[in-house]
């Protein structure tokens, strides 16, 4: 019996511990998460055509038609995608999996860019229920480097949108789920803000350009390390 | 009454503009009129996509904003394709005097377009 509550004291304790570990999402600033970010200090940014492994065809439309927009709210200069993405069709890159053992600094050399944005969508879920519905894309997101070939951000996770009502028009505030579910929204079958909203989350982590009020301030902000956000 | 109207303009004035942080570009409907674009590539949807970047580009000047990187680059690439050669290369210069991380880019699209008009 000694021995039983022993145990006990010891599992308790192991658990509290494993509770207070666990509660609250982990934090860290900018500059420790991404210091490359700070010391290159890119400032335009290449969209490369993601590279699609999700069951949506239309994924790969979705994300592109809707990256530029966050992309260029962070600060950076952001090469038109339309105009780039044709250029590498025509040189036979429909994809960034054809470009993984190509040296970036081509991209440099041939677009004056600082930085390359590699995508692979990993998930892009709709489910609908009957009261509203959630978009559920899981995505892995790589900013490289087109002097040193090096990963200086990333993001890996996924993100869930609420499509059940609310604000369609993007931005922090969008990300933020409603308490209320209303009625399900026209929006439901545009789903172009909801995936410019998955974008917005994706990218927030990334440390701001010069363009952004905020560049060079941002170093100490405490960012959320976490996975999985609604 | 003087007082009414004053409390009118006033809310007008923050009804149209909101309230919070200005935002740092305005970027209309951008996103949507690509998206049908990239859908079907017709010539209906490339004028309504010119057209809305044409709109973009009023409503930020008027609201005294920076033009969206990439915005110009793109209407003169739209451009291109509605063959409308002199558009084009007005539009590639003015991305290239307001951004000049673009400037590569963009010579080497007034390049090919000089060549093949």
């Amino acid at each position: 019996m000694k021995i039983n509550t022993k145990i006990l004291k010891i599992l308790s304790v192991v658990m509290a511990v494993a509770y207070l570990a666990g509660c609250g999402p982990a934090r860290e600033t900018r500059i420790k998460m991404f210091p490359k970010m700070y010391s290159e200090s890119p400032q335009s940014i290449l969209i490369l055509p993601p590279i699609n492994t999700s069951t949506a065809a239309n994924a790969k439309e979705y994300y592109s038609t809707t990256i530029q927009e966050p992309l260029a709210y962070k600060g950076y200069y952001v090469y038109p995608y339309e105009v780039t993405s044709e250029i590498l069709k025509q040189e036979g890159i429909y994809d960034a999996e054809l470009l993984t053992n190509v040296p970036l600094k081509k991209f440099n050399e041939y677009f004056g860019a600082d930085a390359v944005l590699f995508t692979k969508i990993t998930k892009w879920d709709l489910k609908y229920i009957v009261i509203g519905g959630n978009l559920t894309i899981q995505i892995e997101a790589k900013l490289k480097s087109t002097k040193t070939d090096q990963e200086i951000w990333k993001y890996t996770g996924t993100v869930v949108v609420d499509l059940s009502g609310g604000n369609s028009g993007g931005g922090i505030g969008g990300l933020i789920a409603k308490a209320i579910v209303t009625a399900v929204n026209a929006a439901i079958v545009d789903y172009v803000p909801h995936a410019r909203r998955a974008n917005y989350y994706a990218l927030s982590s990334m440390p701001v350009g010069k363009y952004h009020k905020k560049y060079r301030k941002d170093q100490n902000d405490q960012i959320i390390i976490q996975k999985v956000a609604k | 009454m003087k007082k009414i109207i004053v409390v009118f303009f006033a809310l007008l004035i923050m009804s149209t503009y909101g309230c919070g942080p200005k935002r740092l570009y305005h970027y209309g409907s951008y996103s949507n009129t690509l998206y049908d674009y990239r859908k079907d590539s017709n010539h209906e949807n490339l004028m309504k996509h010119i057209k809305e970047m044409e709109s973009i580009v009023v409503e930020s000047n008027e609201q005294g904003m920076r033009i969206p990187p990439g915005l110009y680059g793109e209407m003169g690439y739209m451009y291109l394709k509605a063959k409308n050669t002199g558009k084009a290369l007005e539009y590639f210069n003015r991305e290239r005097n307001l951004y000049p991380e673009s400037i590569i880019l963009m010579d080497r699209m007034i390049k090919s377009t000089k060549e093949d008009s």
